[in-house]
C-alpha cells in the first residue's frame, strides 16, 4: 500500500483527554458484596438486587464465547472497578448545579448539555462512567407523559414499568456478558413513551468513560406504547488509556402495535493507539422485541471505535406484519477487531427485515459482519433482504462475512449478497487524473459506499458520521 | 493539424521506465505541438499504454531516466493530480468503476476543481445540470447517466463516452487516449471519435494509443508512431497507419530489424 | 493398542482396526497409528461445535457398527443397473471390499496408455514411491473423528494415476456398493493427475437394498500443473444410512477442478468437500444439488481456499428440500494474503417444498487480499411467481407450471454433469422427486 493511503488512514483520536474530577469508585473484584453495594449505592428495590443476585449466579457458571472471529487476552473480572462515579450533590435541582468540569467535559466532546444552547432540540441523557449526570428536556417531555431520563431515577420514580419490562427481551443468563451486565450494571438509559404519543424531539444518551479501571456496564430500557414512536440517538467516546476497558452494556426495545422504535449509535470508544495499545472492549448486547402487530424496530450504527467490538443489534419479529431493520458501518483501522451484525428472528406472519451491512477495514485491522436470519415455522410470508459489503484498504486487514440464514418456513423468501471492493492504487489514480487529489478521492469512495446507512441516520448524526469517518480514515479535507 | 507557428506542448526527451524492476520503455522520444494529432500504434506489450500511464504520472511506474516538459514545466515533478490540472487529460483504457459516487457528483466535482484552477466561480448544481446536459446532447449521451454510479455496470461503450463526457467538461491541453476504440461497436465509434474531433482545436493536442487503424479512419492523425519494446521505432504521416493495416505488425518489425542490421 | 475412547460407537468401530493386516510400508503403519491416536483423543461431535451445528448425528451414536464380513459378490445382474452405458472404466467395491470379477480389466489399461486405475490394497505396494507424497497428504484428520478413522482403517479403495499429458477420455467410474446392514465400510480414494493431464472421475455411492449402514468414505485429489480433473460425486445410499465423507482437492498452477456433487441418499448425510488453489491462475468449479425428502439430513460444507494469485472460482449449490428434511450448506471462500487478482463467485439457492421442509446456509466469505473480486449470495423460498404466471400465461396448469419449474431449478446442475447417462438417471430421480401436488 502507498505511503500516501497510509497517511490518509492514520488520524488522532480527539476525544482521548481524561476529565479531572473527584470520582467515588468501588474496590476491584467481583462478588456478591459488590452487587450488594450497587445495589445499596443506588438505593435499588428488593426485587432488582434478587435480579443482580441471580444474574451473578448464572454468569458464574457461564463461559466467554470463543465463536467471535477477535482476539484478545484473558478478562481478569476481578481486577475490575465496578462503580464509578464522579462526587457530586446527591440530587441536582438543575442544570447549573452540574460540576462545571463537567459541563466543560461535555462542551468538549460537542454534547449539549444546556437546554438554551441546543439548536437541535434534542434530549440527552448523559451518563459519565457509571451515571447519569444530567438529562435535558425532561420536563417538556413529561408534559406529554414521555418518561425519559436516567435508569436509577425510573428505577425509584417508575419501578412498576421497570420490574414489568427488563430482562423481557435479553433474559439474565441470555449470554456471558448480559449476564454480567445483569448482575453489575450501574445506570443507562430509560424511555417510556405512552400510548398514541409520537415524541416530538429525538431523544438522546451520550456514554463517556472517564476512569481508567473501571467497567462501564449500562444499561438501557426502551418501551413504545400502543401507536407510540421514537428515534433515540446514543454517542460514545472514552479517553486513551494504555489498558483496555471493558464495557458491556445491555439495551432492549419493546414495541408494542404499531409502535415504531429508531435506534440510532455511533460509537467512537477510544481505539487503542496505532500498535494496538489500549481501546475499550465493546461487548454489548441490544436486542429489539417487536412484539405488537404492524411494529417497527430499526436499528443503525456506525461503529468506528474500540479495540475490540462484539455486538449484533437484534430484532425478535413477534407481532404480525412486524418489520426489523439494521443499517451499519463499521470501520476498523490499525489493530481493531469487529464481529458485528445482526440477528433477525422471524415469528410472526408477513414479518420483514432488511439488513444493509458496510464494513471498511484498514490497517491491520479484522472486520467480520456476521449475522443471523431465523425464519422460525410460524413465520408464514416472511422476508429478508440482507447486503453485506466489505471494502480493504490496504492488504494487512481482512474482511469476512459469516451469514447464518435458518428458514423453518416453506412460504418465506430469504435474500442474501455480499462483495467486496477496494480503495487502491487505481482508483485513487483516476481520481488524481482527473484533478482530484488522494483526501478528496478518499472521502468520496467512502462517503458512497455508506451511502445506503448515512441516510438512515438523523440529520445532526449524519454529519457527525461523515465527519468522523473522514477523521478516521482521511486527512485534514471534510 | 500542423500549424507552423504552434507552441510545443509536450516535449519527451529519452524517457525511460520501469514497472517491478522490469524496463517497458527503453527511451523514448516525443515532441507534440499544439494543433497536432499524434497517433501512438503498435502491438501488445510494445508500451504504448504504459507510455500513456506515466505521462499522466501512475504510481506503479519508476523512471530511470530521461526528461518530460509540458508547456515548459517539468512535469515529472508533478502529482498525478497536478497534472491533471496543468491540463493532462488521460482516458483510461479500462476506467475504473466506483461503486456508490453518482456519476453526476463526480463530474461536478472535478469540473468545479478545473474551474478553481482556473480562477473562476464553481457553478452551482442546477447550473452544472444544465451545462453537463448539453454536453451529454452533443455526445449522444443518455441523461440517465448522471443519476448512476461512475462506471458502475456501463457497458464499454458507455464507459468509454463516459470518459469523452470528462474529457468534454475539463478542456484539456493535452489529451492522451488509451484505446478508446477498443470494445466500441461501430455506431459508438463514431460518436466518440466526433466527440473527438468537435474538441480539438489550435490550442490542444491528441495522442491517440490504439492497436488497429480504424478509429484513425475518423480521426486523421498528422504524425504515426509504431512502437515496438519499449521504443518509437518508425514516425510517420497517416500513410503509415495504412501500410500497417495492410502488411500487419511483422511487417515493420522486419524492416525494422533489416534496417538496424545493415 | 489402547482405545481411551469414552464412546461405544466408536469404540465398537475400532474395534476391527488391529485386525488389518501389518503393511510392510512402515510410512502406512504409521499414518494409520498416528490416526487411531487421533480417534482416541477425539470427542465425538455435538451441535455444540460450530462445525456441526446445524447436523446432530446422535442417531448414528444409537447403533454399533462393525466393520464388514467379505461375503459372496453379488450376481452381476443385481448390480449392473449401476453401470454407465456409455464406455468407462469401472472399479467396484462390495462393503468397501475390491471385487474384480465386477471391475474393468484394468492391467490391459495401464498396458496401453500408461493411465493407472488399481485398488488400493493392491496399487499401494506396488506403486508405493508415487502414492507416498500424496496419501493422507491432503484430508485433515487432527480435528476430525471421521476422517482419522478412516484413515486408521486405511486399507482398499481407489487409486488413480494420470500421467503426464495422458487425456482419459472414458469416465472412470468408482461404483461402491453396500449389500449388508449394520456395516461400516471405509472408501478410500487417491487421484493424482500429472502435469497436462485429463481425466474424469465418477465416485458412487449405491446401495443394493435399504439397511442401517455407515458409509464413511474420503478422497484425496491432487492436480499437477494444467492438470485438468473433472469430478461427479452421487451419493445415494440407502434413506436409513449414515453417510459421512471427506474430499480434499490441491491445485497446482493453472489446473481445473470441475465438480458436481449429489446428495440424494442417507438418513443423515454429511459431505466436506475442502479445494486449495495452493498455486497461481487455478481455477475451481464447485457445484452441487442437495435433493431430499421425508426425514432425511444432508449437509455438505465447502471451504475454497485461494492461496495464491490469479485464481478462479465459482461454485452453485441448489438444495430440494421436500418433506421433513433438513438441508444444510456451510460455503466458506477464503482469499489469502498472496490471492491477489482472485474472482471469486458463489451462490446457495433453495427450494422448501413442504411446510415442514427446512434449510440452514451459511455461505461464508473471508478475505485477507485487497485486490479481488468476491460476491456471495443465497436464496431461501419458493418458486418465483413470476416465472409460474409466465408458464400459466402460455396454458400449463398451476401444477404443471410448478412441478416444470422444481424440475428446472435441479436439473440446472444435472446439466453440469459430463456424462450422458448419469444425466438421464439423475433428471430422472430429479422427475419423481419432485412431480407432487
Amino acid at each position: 500500500m502507498s505511503a500516501v493511503l497510509k497517511n490518509l488512514i492514520n488520524q488522532p483520536y480527539k476525544h482521548g483527554f481524561v476529565t479531572e474530577i473527584e470520582s467515588d469508585i468501588a474496590p476491584k473484584g467481583l462478588n456478591e458484596d459488590t452487587i450488594r453495594l450497587i445495589s445499596t449505592k443506588k438505593n435499588e428495590p428488593e426485587w432488582l438486587l434478587e435480579f443482580r443476585l441471580k444474574a451473578y449466579q448464572q454468569w458464574l457458571k457461564m463461559t466467554e464465547p470463543t465463536w467471535p472471529n477477535v482476539k484478545y487476552p484473558k478478562i481478569d473480572f476481578q481486577a475490575i472497578s465496578y462503580y464509578a462515579a464522579p462526587k457530586q450533590k446527591p440530587k441536582l435541582k438543575s442544570m447549573d448545579e452540574v460540576d462545571p468540569e463537567l459541563l466543560r467535559t461535555f462542551e468538549k466532546l460537542g454534547v449539549p448539555m444546556h437546554e438554551r444552547a441546543v439548536l437541535a432540540g434534542v434530549a440527552v441523557d448523559v451518563i459519565f462512567d457509571s451515571v447519569s449526570v444530567a438529562t435535558t428536556y425532561k420536563h417538556k417531555l413529561a408534559e406529554v407523559g414521555i418518561i425519559f431520563g436516567s435508569f436509577s431515577e425510573a428505577v425509584q420514580e417508575h419501578p412498576e414499568l421497570v420490574k414489568k419490562y427488563l430482562g423481557t427481551v435479553v433474559p439474565v443468563g441470555d449470554n456471558y456478558y448480559a449476564a454480567l451486565n445483569s448482575a453489575v450494571f450501574t445506570d443507562g438509559s430509560f424511555c417510556f413513551i405512552p400510548k398514541g404519543v409520537k415524541c416530538p424531539m429525538d431523544l438522546s444518551t451520550y456514554f463517556r468513560i472517564n476512569t481508567q479501571e473501571s467497567g462501564q456496564f449500562e444499561r438501557t430500557l426502551i418501551i413504545a406504547e400502543e401507536g407510540a414512536s421514537v428515534s433515540y440517538l446514543e454517542g460514545c467516546t472514552a479517553p486513551k488509556f494504555d489498558t483496555n476497558q471493558l464495557h458491556a452494556a445491555v439495551v432492549e426495545l419493546i414495541a408494542l402495535d404499531n409502535a415504531d422504535i429508531k435506534y440510532s449509535t455511533v460509537q467512537n470508544w477510544y481505539a487503542g493507539d496505532e500498535n494496538g495499545i489500549g481501546g475499550i472492549y465493546n461487548f454489548v448486547t441490544k436486542r429489539g422485541l417487536a412484539k405488537g402487530i404492524n411494529s417497527r424496530i430499526s436499528w443503525t450504527q456506525v461503529e468506528t471505535g474500540s479495540a475490540i467490538t462484539w455486538k449484533y443489534p437484534s430484532c425478535v419479529l413477534q407481532g404480525e406484519n412486524s418489520v426489523g431493520e439494521f443499517y451499519s458501518v463499521a470501520v476498523t483501522n490499525n489493530y481493531q477487531q469487529a464481529d458485528t451484525g445482526t440477528k433477525m428472528v422471524h415469528i410472526g406472519k408477513n414479518t420483514r427485515s432488511t439488513i444493509v451491512s458496510k464494513g471498511i477495514s484498514a490497517g491491520h485491522s479484522n472486520n467480520s459482519y456476521r449475522g443471523l436470519v431465523r425464519i422460525a415455522p410460524t413465520a408464514t410470508g416472511a422476508h429478508n433482504y440482507s447486503q453485506c459489503d466489505s471494502m480493504l484498504i490496504g492488504n494487512q486487514c481482512s474482511a469476512s462475512t459469516f451469514p447464518y440464514i435458518q428458514v423453518l418456513n416453506n412460504g418465506a423468501k430469504v435474500e442474501h449478497e455480499a462483495s467486496t471492493s477496494k480503495i487502491g492504487e487505481e482508483q485513487l489514480f483516476y481520481f488524481a487524473q482527473r484533478g482530484i487529489n488522494n483526501e478528496e478521492a478518499v472521502s468520496m469512495i467512502i462517503n458512497g459506499f455508506c451511502k445506503d446507512v448515512f441516510q438512515q441516520l438523523p440529520m445532526e448524526f449524519a454529519v457527525e458520521a461523515t465527519q468522523l469517518l473522514g477523521f478516521k480514515l482521511e486527512g485534514s479535507v471534510g | 493539424m500542423i500549424y507552423q507557428d504552434s507552441e510545443t506542448l509536450l516535449e519527451v526527451c529519452g524517457l525511460r521506465a520501469n514497472v517491478n524492476n522490469i524496463e517497458i520503455l527503453k527511451g523514448i522520444d516525443l515532441v507534440v505541438r499544439s494543433g497536432e494529432v499524434h497517433a501512438i500504434m503498435g502491438t501488445n506489450g510494445s508500451g504504448k499504454s504504459t507510455l500513456a500511464k506515466v505521462l499522466a504520472g501512475h504510481v506503479a511506474y519508476e523512471i530511470t531516466s530521461g526528461t518530460v516538459f509540458f508547456k515548459g514545466k517539468n512535469l515529472l515533478n508533478l502529482a498525478p493530480e497536478d497534472r491533471a490540472r496543468e491540463g493532462v487529460f488521460l482516458g483510461f483504457q479500462y476506467p475504473i468503476e466506483i461503486p456508490g459516487v453518482a456519476n453526476n457528483q463526480f463530474l461536478r466535482l472535478i469540473y468545479n476543481t478545473m474551474r478553481i484552477q482556473h480562477g473562476k466561480d464553481e457553478l452551482d448544481p442546477l447550473e452544472f445540470d444544465d451545462f453537463v446536459r448539453e454536453k451529454m446532447r452533443l455526445l449522444e449521451i443518455n441523461p440517465d447517466f448522471l443519476d448512476r454510479s461512475v462506471n458502475e455496470g456501463f457497458s464499454g461503450g458507455e464507459k468509454k463516452r463516459n470518459e469523452i463526457l470528462q474529457m468534454a467538461l475539463l478542456s484539456p491541453k493535452l489529451a492522451i487516449l488509451d484505446e478508446t476504440d477498443s470494445g466500441l461497436d461501430i455506431d459508438a465509434l463514431r460518436v466518440v471519435a466526433q466527440g473527438i474531433n468537435q474538441l480539438t482545436n489550435r490550442d490542444n493536442a491528441t495522442i491517440l494509443v490504439t492497436h488497429y487503424q480504424r478509429l484513425l479512419n475518423h480521426i486523421v492523425p498528422d504524425y504515426v508512431h509504431v512502437m515496438d519494446s519499449g521504443r518509437i521505432i518508425r514516425t510517420g504521416d497517416k500513410e503509415l497507419a495504412l501500410e500497417l493495416e495492410a502488411h500487419g505488425y511483422d511487417w515493420i518489425g522486419t524492416e525494422h530489424c533489416a534496417i538496424l542490421g545493415t | 493398542m489402547n482405545i481411551a475412547n469414552n464412546d461405544d460407537c466408536f469404540r465398537s468401530m475400532l474395534q476391527g482396526q488391529s485386525q488389518l493386516p501389518v503393511s510392510p510400508l512402515m510410512w502406512l503403519n504409521k499414518l494409520r497409528a498416528s490416526a487411531v491416536d487421533r480417534v482416541s483423543a477425539l470427542k465425538i461431535p455435538t451441535t455444540r461445535d460450530e462445525e456441526w451445528r446445524f447436523t446432530d448425528i446422535a442417531p448414528l451414536t444409537k447403533f454399533l457398527f462393525q466393520p464388514a464380513d467379505v461375503v459372496p459378490y453379488p450376481q452381476t445382474a443385481n448390480v449392473s443397473r449401476f453401470y454407465l452405458t456409455e464406455a468407462s472404466i469401472r472399479l467396484v467395491f462390495i462393503d468397501g471390499v475390491y471385487t474384480s470379477q465386477l471391475s474393468s480389466n484394468l492391467s490391459d489399461l495401464t498396458k496401453n496408455s500408461g493411465v493407472i486405475v488399481s485398488n488400493l490394497s493392491t496399487g499401494i505396494p506396488e506403486y508405493a514411491a508415487m502414492i507416498k507424497p500424496h496419501l493422507g497428504g491432503y484430508v485433515e484428520f487432527g480435528d476430525n473423528i471421521f476422517s482419522a478413522l478412516n484413515t486408521a482403517f486405511l486399507h482398499d479403495g481407489a487409486l488413480v494415476i494420470v500421467p503426464r499429458d495422458a487425456q482419459v477420455k472414458m469416465p472412470v467410474h468408482l461404483l461402491f456398493i453396500t449389500t449388508q446392514a449394520k456395516v461400516v465400510s471405509y472408501p478410500r480414494c487417491l487421484i493424482v493427475t500429472e502435469p497436462n493431464s485429463a481425466v474424469t472421475i465418477f465416485e458412487d455411492y449405491v446401495a443394493l437394498q435399504q439397511g442401517t449402514y455407515v458409509n464413511n468414505a474420503v478422497t484425496e485429489i491432487t492436480l499437477a500443473n494444467n492438470a485438468s480433473l473433472n469430478h461427479i460425486r452421487v451419493q445415494r445410499d440407502s434413506h436409513q444410512a449414515f453417510h459421512i465423507g471427506s474430499c480434499a482437492v490441491s491445485l497446482a498452477r493453472s489446473s481445473r477442478y470441475q465438480s458436481v456433487n449429489v446428495a440424494l441418499g442417507a438418513r443423515i448425510s454429511r459431505y466436506n468437500l475442502n479445494v486449495l488453489l495452493a498455486d497461481t491462475s487455478a481455477e475451481a468449479t464447485v457445484d452441487g444439488l442437495t435433493l431430499i425428502a421425508e426425514r432425511q439430513l444432508a449437509d455438505i460444507h465447502t471451504c475454497i481456499d485461494h492461496a495464491k494469485s490469479n485464481g478462479t472460482s465459482r461454485q452453485l449449490h441448489k438444495c430440494i428440500v421436500g418433506g421433513n428434511a433438513r438441508a444444510v450448506f456451510s460455503g466458506k471462500i477464503m482469499v489469502r494474503p498472496d490471492a491477489q487478482h482472485t474472482n471469486s463467485f458463489q451462490s446457495s439457492r433453495n427450494l422448501l417444498l413442504t411446510l415442514k421442509a427446512r434449510v440452514d446456509t451459511k455461505p461464508q466469505l473471508e478475505i485477507f487480499a485487497d485486490d479481488v473480486k468476491c460476491v456471495h449470495g443465497a436464496t431461501v423460498g419458493q418458486l418465483n411467481n413470476e416465472e409460474v404466471f409466465y408458464l400459466k400465461s402460455r396454458g400449463l396448469s398451476d401444477t404443471m407450471a410448478r412441478n416444470l419449474l422444481t424440475y428446472a431449478f435441479g436439473a440446472e446442475i444435472i446439466d453440469r454433469i459430463p456424462i450422458a447417462s448419469l444425466r438421464c438417471q439423475l433428471e430422472q430421480i430429479v422427475l419423481e422427486q419432485t412431480q407432487g401436488g
